[in-house]
Formats: C-alpha cells, sequence, structure tokens
C-alpha cells in the first residue's frame, strides 16, 4: 500500500487503546498548514451500535496532542467506530471514514517490573541460564480477564542491534538459555493480546552480565581426591613397613633381577667387583674353576653335538682347504696352527639366560677386562687360508718365542667351549690356523701381518704397559681337546695383554690338557707362521664366527665398531683413535654402561 | 459343518455385544458430580472453565486466522472495517460491550449470553464451511480450518453447557430452566439473514463473536473461581 507522494491532506494518524476500556485518536492536518491552528478540525465520530446512530463529535479534546480521548462511557468494545475529520464549514476531509472496532486497536502498555535471576551456570563455565519475570501493564485488567496478554522477550548483546526474540506466551516470566558468560546483555519486553496482531511498546531494556566467578565446586573434588590419595600412600607405607611381609615386599615391590651366574656369589657381579669375579671365575687358580666348568660343559648337550661338517655354508672358499683343514684338525700331531679364539678360558661362559651373551670372564684379566673370547673352533670348517687368523699372544710372559699354538675343539668334556663367543671356523689354513670366519677373512689377512708383527713384537715385550694399555687385547688362547679326536692342542692359552705386574701365566689361562699330550711340537712350529688370532684385533675372531656375541673393543674413526680393533703398534700418535685406555676395564663378553663412554674414538 | 457354526457364530455374537455394549455403557456412565461419588469424574469448577477458556481461546484464533486468510487474499484494504455492509446477525443478541458491563451483569445472563451466540453460529458456520469446500478459490488448508471452527462451535457450545450445568448444582446460578433447555428457542426470529451475508462479512462477524465469548468466559471465571490463573 504505496502512499501516493500527493499532498496529504488532514487525516487520522492512528487510534490505540492501551486497556481495552478507552482510546485515543491522534490527528494530523497534513500539507494544508492553514488548519494546523487548534480548533481549525474536529474529530466526528460514528458508533454504529444501533441501526439509527448518529456522528457525534469528540468527547475529549487535546489540541495540544491533536488527540481526541474516549473514556470509558464513550468506549465500546465490538462495535464498529468511524471516526471523521471536519473543518469549521462541516466539510469532510477524509474520503472514506476511518472505522475499527476497539479490541482490533489495543497496543497493550508494556509489562513492568522486568527483573532476572540466575538459574544456572554450564559445568564448562561459560554459558549460564537466566530467568526472566515481569509483571503486567498495571493498565491492562488481566486480574478480570478482561485482557488476556501473551509476551515477547527479546534479548541481545549491549550495544548491538541485533534482537533475539523469544517465543510468545501468556506467562509472566520466561527462561533465557545459553548467554554467555562475561558479556553483557539488554532484555526489554513488549506485548500484545492474544490472537491479535498489534503490539504495544516495548519496556525499559534491563542488562544483564554474569562473570567468572570462581567455583568452589571445582575444587571440591580436587581437595577429596588429594586426602583419599594421600591417604592411601600413607596406607600402603604403613603397610609396606610395618607388616614387612616378605610376601607382600614381593608383590608391591619385586626385587630386580640380578645378574647371575650360575654357582657365583651375585653380590660379585655388583658393581666394582670385578676383580673377585675375576678371581672366582678363573677358579681361584685352577681349582675354584675346574669345579665349575666340566660340570658346565658336561651338561650341555648341544656341545656334544657339535660335529665336523664338511659341508659349510662357505664351502666355496673353503673347499680348497676343506680337505687340509679337515686333515688337519683330525691330525693330532700336525703344528696346526689353528686359529682360534680362545674365548672364554674360564668355562664362565655358558649359555645363561640372564645376561645377554655368555660372558667369558678371566679373572686374570681383570685389569684389562679384555678377554678375547675364543670361539669355538667347528670342525670341518674349511680352511681359509694362511693368514686367516692369527693368534698373536701377548702374553709378556710368553718367554718362549713360540706362539702358542691354540687349538680350541669343541666336544669333550674338558672342553673350554667358549660358551661366550662363538666362533665358527670356516676355514682351517695349511699353515694350521684356523680361519673363524670366512667373511672375515680379507680383514684377517690385512690384519694379519701387522698382528703378527706385533705379535712378535708383543711376545717379546710384554711388559708394554703403553701397549697394554692402548689395547687391552687379552684373550685366551684355549686349547681344548676333543675327546680323543687326536687333536692335540697347545695349551698356551694365554693371557695376551696383562699388566707387568700379575702374575700371568698360570692363572692367565686355562690350559686343559688334553690327554694325548702329543702336544706337538706345533707349539714350536707355529712360530712362524703362527696363524693368530690377532690379540690386537681380537674382533678378527669375533668377525668370523661370532654369530651372536661380540665384543666391542673398540670404535674407529669412521664410527664402527671395532671388535677386533686393527693391530697398532705403533705409539699413540698413529693411534690416535685407538684410545685402548678405555678398553682398561672392560670385561670379557661385557660392555657395562661406564665403559660404553670409553669406546668413542 | 453349518450345524456346529450356527451356535458358535451366536456366542460369538453375544460375546461381541457384551464387550461393546459394557464399553458404550461404560462412556457413557460418567456424568459430573459434586461430590467424589463412585462412577463419575468429580472435575472441579475451574477446571472446566478452563477447558473452555482453552477452547474458545483456541476457537477464536483459528477465526482469526482465517478472517487474515481472507482478507489477504480478498479484501486488500487499509481499513477492515469499512467494507462491513451489514451488521452480523448476532447484532441483535444483547452483549455488553464494556468490562464494566459485562462485570455488572449477572451471571447467568452472561452464561446465557454465551450460550445464546454459540447457538447462533452453530448453522452459519456449517454452511460457510460447505461453501469453501466447494468453491475451487480456496485450498484445502481453509477449508479444514472452516471444518474445524464449526466443530469447535460445537463442542464449545457443549461445554458451556456443562459448566451451566455444574453452576446450577453448585448453586452459583438458579435453575432458570428457559436459559438450558431449548436453546434454539434463543434465536432471533430472522435467524436467516445470515444467509445473505457474505463470506467475508461472516467471517469478520464471527471472529468478532468468538472474541466475545473468550471475553465473558474469562470474566466469569474471574468472577467466580478467581483462584486459578486470573
Amino acid at each position: 500500500n504505496l502512499i501516493p507522494p500527493t499532498p496529504v491532506g488532514p487525516h487520522f494518524t492512528e487510534c490505540i487503546s492501551r486497556e481495552q476500556e478507552t482510546f485515543r485518536c491522534w490527528w494530523s492536518p497534513g500539507g494544508f498548514h492553514n488548519l494546523s491552528f487548534p480548533g481549525a478540525l474536529r474529530v466526528f465520530y460514528l458508533k454504529k451500535d444501533s441501526p439509527n446512530s448518529e456522528w457525534k463529535e469528540c468527547p475529549e479534546y487535546s489540541h495540544l496532542k491533536r488527540e481526541c480521548f474516549f473514556d470509558v462511557n464513550h468506549t465500546s468494545v465490538w462495535i464498529p467506530y468511524c471516526m471523521q475529520l471536519r473543518g469549521q464549514n462541516n466539510v469532510t476531509y477524509l474520503d472514506e471514514d476511518y472505522c475499527f472496532t476497539v479490541e482490533n486497536i489495543v497496543r497493550p502498555d508494556p509489562p513492568v517490573s522486568l527483573n532476572w535471576t540466575l538459574l544456572n551456570i554450564s559445568p564448562s563455565g561459560l554459558s549460564y541460564d537466566v530467568m526472566v519475570n515481569w509483571e503486567p501493564p498495571p493498565s491492562a485488567d488481566v486480574g478480570a480477564g478482561w485482557m488476556r496478554i501473551e509476551y515477547e522477550i527479546q534479548y541481545t548483546e549491549r550495544n548491538t542491534t541485533n534482537w533475539e526474540a523469544l517465543e510468545m506466551q501468556p506467562h509472566t516470566q520466561q527462561t533465557i538459555y545459553g548467554l554467555q558468560i562475561g558479556k553483557e546483555y539488554e532484555v526489554h519486553i513488549r506485548c500484545r493480546m492474544q490472537a491479535f496482531v498489534k503490539f504495544g511498546e516495548f519496556s525499559d531494556s534491563v542488562f544483564i552480565q554474569v562473570t567468572e566467578i570462581p567455583s568452589q565446586d571445582s575444587n571440591f573434588p580436587f581437595k577429596l581426591a588429594l586426602i583419599f590419595g594421600v591417604l592411601g600412600i600413607l596406607i600402603l607405607i604403613l603397610l609396606i613397613g610395618i607388616s614387612q611381609q616378605p610376601r607382600l615386599m614381593m608383590i608391591l615391590l619385586p626385587p630386580v633381577p640380578a645378574p647371575k651366574i650360575k654357582g657365583i656369589d651375585p653380590e660379585l657381579l655388583k658393581k666394582g667387583k670385578l676383580d673377585e669375579l675375576n678371581f672366582i671365575l678363573s677358579g681361584g687358580g685352577m681349582g675354584g674353576l675346574s669345579t665349575y666348568a666340566p660340570d658346565f660343559y658336561q651338561d650341555e648337550p648341544w656341545v656334544e653335538f657339535i660335529e665336523v661338517d664338511a659341508e659349510d655354508a662357505d664351502a666355496a672358499e673353503k673347499e680348497e682347504n676343506q680337505g687340509s683343514d679337515t686333515q688337519r684338525l683330525l691330525d693330532p700331531p700336525q703344528p696346526v696352527s689353528h686359529h682360534m679364539n680362545t674365548g672364554c678360558a674360564n668355562a664362565v661362559s655358558f649359555p645363561d639366560d640372564d645376561s645377554g651373551r655368555a660372558s667369558c670372564y678371566d679373572p686374570d684379566l681383570h685389569d684389562q677386562d679384555t678377554l678375547m673370547l675364543m670361539a669355538t673352533l667347528l670342525p670341518g670348517q674349511p680352511e681359509d687360508g694362511e693368514d686367516s687368523f692369527d693368534v698373536v699372544e701377548r702374553a709378556p710372559v710368553i718367554e718362549r718365542s713360540e706362539r702358542p699354538l691354540v687349538q680350541t675343539q669343541t666336544g669333550g668334556p674338558q672342553t673350554w667351549l667358549n660358551t661366550d663367543f662363538y666362533a665358527q671356523v670356516s676355514n682351517v689354513m695349511p699353515s694350521g690356523g684356523v680361519v673363524l670366519s670366512p667373511g672375515q677373512q680379507l680383514r684377517f689377512q690385512e690384519s694379519t701381518s701387522a698382528a703378527e708383527d706385533e705379535a712378535q713384537k708383543k711376545g717379546k715385550g710384554s711388559e708394554d704397559s703403553e701397549e697394554k694399555t692402548q689395547k687391552e687385547l687379552q684373550f685366551q688362547l684355549l686349547v681344548v681337546d676333543p675327546e680323543g679326536s687326536g687333536y692335540t692342542t697347545e695349551s698356551n692359552a694365554r693371557q695376551i695383554s696383562t699388566p707387568p705386574n700379575t702374575p700371568m701365566p698360570g692363572s692367565g689361562y686355562q690350559t686343559i690338557h688334553p690327554q694325548p699330550v702329543e702336544t706337538k711340537p706345533a707349539a714350536t712350529a707355529e712360530n712362524n707362521q703362527s696363524p693368530y688370532i690377532l690379540p690386537d684385533s681380537p674382533q678378527s675372531q669375533f668377525f668370523a664366527p661370532v654369530a651372536d656375541y661380540t665384543v666391542v673393543q673398540e670404535v674407529d674413526s669412521q664410527h664402527s665398531l671395532l671388535l677386533n680393533p686393527p693391530p697398532r703398534q705403533s705409539p699413540p700418535p698413529c693411534l690416535p683413535h685407538h684410545p685402548t685406555k678405555a678398553l682398561a676395564a672392560m670385561p670379557v663378553g661385557y660392555v657395562t654402561p661406564d665403559l660404553l663412554g670409553n669406546l668413542s674414538p | 459343518m453349518p450345524g456346529s457354526i450356527r451356535p458358535v457364530s451366536v456366542v460369538w455374537v453375544v460375546l461381541v455385544c457384551l464387550l461393546f455394549c459394557s464399553r458404550l455403557l461404560s462412556v457413557g456412565a460418567a456424568p459430573i458430580c459434586t461430590n467424589a461419588q463412585a462412577g463419575c469424574h468429580a472435575l472441579s469448577l475451574a477446571n472446566l472453565f478452563d477447558r473452555v477458556i482453552q477452547h474458545s481461546a483456541r476457537m477464536h484464533g483459528i477465526s482469526n486466522d482465517l478472517h487474515s486468510e481472507f482478507e489477504q487474499y480478498f479484501l486488500p484494504s487499509k481499513n477492515q472495517i469499512g467494507r462491513v455492509s451489514r451488521n452480523c446477525h448476532t447484532s441483535t443478541i444483547f452483549t455488553p460491550n464494556g468490562k464494566e458491563n459485562a462485570q455488572r451483569m449477572a451471571r447467568q445472563e452472561l452464561t446465557e449470553v454465551i450460550l445464546k451466540l454459540l447457538v447462533a453460529w452453530r448453522d452459519p458456520l456449517w454452511h460457510f464451511h460447505q461453501s469453501i469446500a466447494h468453491h475451487h478459490d480456496f485450498n484445502n488448508f481453509s477449508a479444514n480450518k472452516a471444518l474445524e471452527m464449526s466443530d469447535m462451535v460445537h463442542e464449545l457450545r457443549k461445554g458451556v453447557e456443562k459448566v451451566a450445568e455444574k453452576m446450577q448444582m453448585m448453586g452459583i446460578i438458579s435453575n432458570s430452566v428457559s436459559s438450558l433447555a431449548s436453546p434454539e428457542a434463543l434465536l432471533p426470529s430472522d435467524s436467516a439473514e445470515w444467509r445473505l451475508m457474505k463470506d467475508y462479512d461472516l467471517l469478520y462477524c464471527f471472529r468478532r463473536d468468538s472474541n466475545k465469548v473468550q471475553n465473558y468466559l474469562k470474566i466469569l471465571k474471574c468472577r467466580i473461581v478467581p483462584e486459578h490463573g486470573c
């Protein structure tokens, strides 16, 4: 309904009833300014309550406001009213009468006494609900049932005009849900008659704001939990401390498994007691150990089952030597220089479940702690070559120039099986040396010569403490006699590196003299060739044979772990990266954490 | 075996009848009682009033909706009243036109007025619904509303009669037989006037009258049982 832009004449702006008992009408002169003075226009109304009703003039004028007020006596509901504006000369200015019924022009007054109460705060502490309540407008006679009003609440954030309207309802209270903590809200309300269209004016706004309150509730469970926790701990401590029940202690504080070596007091295995352990392991002399060794090795079934295997994996390499190897192995009188890795001289190396590897621990070597362990000489391993392994004996005590010939054979009850370090013999050199690992041949060959030299030197100068300190190559050459297979082994298991002061030989190694004491002249014979297990490179023996276990002796410049560091006689300048000192205290088979640091090049 | 079926079927029929009739009887056997006698519902007067008031409010709402629809489609004029060409057929019924008038009127009279109004609209609304239903201009929604409106008038009248009965039993209003016995007697003689009304006028008149009924009922309630929600 667009109002045409023609000059508008006098007209009624609006008629409103506030309580359905009285009503007011306002008019405007429009564009006719000559009619704006008071009294220029007059209001006439027609009340169609009877067929012959007439036009009457406004019962009560208010010229200032241009308002015509109809009081209770002149107001009738449900009866059509028609209004007219007339000029002084009874000129009617309206095209058509302005007609209405009172119930249709009701706009109730706004409700009063608007206020709010906090209902609750959400558990997250971010939002809350509010109950808003008010009173119906006093002018509306709701109590008598004359007016039935429904209310509409609107709210918005303060200083915004994004009003949100709630659903209309006839009660005098309503809940606003989901207001946010910290924000300020503005709320106002208006009302209208039920089933009618026209709303009254909005009430004055009230403001709602709830700031964060540090709730006590959140602390409460925390305190409770704290108290309970402390109580529980106290009870536990009481239980443990007072009762001292071994079973309970077992359950609550299970003991940490300690290293075990069968037959050895765990006390000795604790840190710092290597000396004693060494001593014991070495048998305290021969005697002690022997008590162990036979038991061990006799009980080990696997020992018995190692047999000469002519079909080695590396048969290709060793084929050529195979025959000779075998022969050598089987031929006791030959000065076979077997490559031997003497592993644990003491038969401490038994497979133990506790330890990661069977540790060969030579008490004599306790200072140096690098017991080289001997791999079991697996019979049948084809001989590799001359210079596969060299066992270099560094035992200062070695008076004889001969190189010890070391043979180890598995399978005997007295076999010193180096259960700690397994060396698989892949080849037997013509000279009698035993290649312990085919893969490491080259390596050994490389260092063989050097090793030989070194060994020679060492053999003489065992008191070379510097050397010793540099490389704690200790190993023992075990000579083990298989069950009368005819091997003669030179029981020159010696410790290669020992401090000068330590009594060498006797305690150094265990030599099991094989029954057929046909110690060959091999002991001497090897001098020349002396397949040595490089003392300096104990790792060599570990390379080949050790399938699972080995000892890291050094870490070279390339940060590779040298299981048998290449033998270097040269003074430190040449070997800046062989801090053998570091290896000083390394126990055979173990690298304790404090020694680990020593491994760094 | 037809021979054995007959007695069986007879038995079935008897059983069904018993069930059905017992249900019917039980439904009918619930008069409004003043005392909490066994076997009848004792609804309070306030409760009854609330029900009829709600009903009348709903009726008025529907009439308002229909009227707005009509106005929207057929008479989009800013001045809705001016178009009323003739008076409503219920104009002859004397109704209080203001609050004081309604409050001053005797309860019995007021009740009678209400009943008169409701009775007067029963037929016109029915015909209105019929005319709308057959008129292609109106959708089903409007026709359904008209039907609902017509039914509501009927129901509301019964409800108000029940209220009046209760009030009579309670002694609030006198036992005036003429007011309730034959409501049809209350109709003005020229009741056929409504047939001449146009649909829109009819709606307009009904909207006004439903508002009247609603108001009168509310006033009556707040005068008689003011304790609940006045």
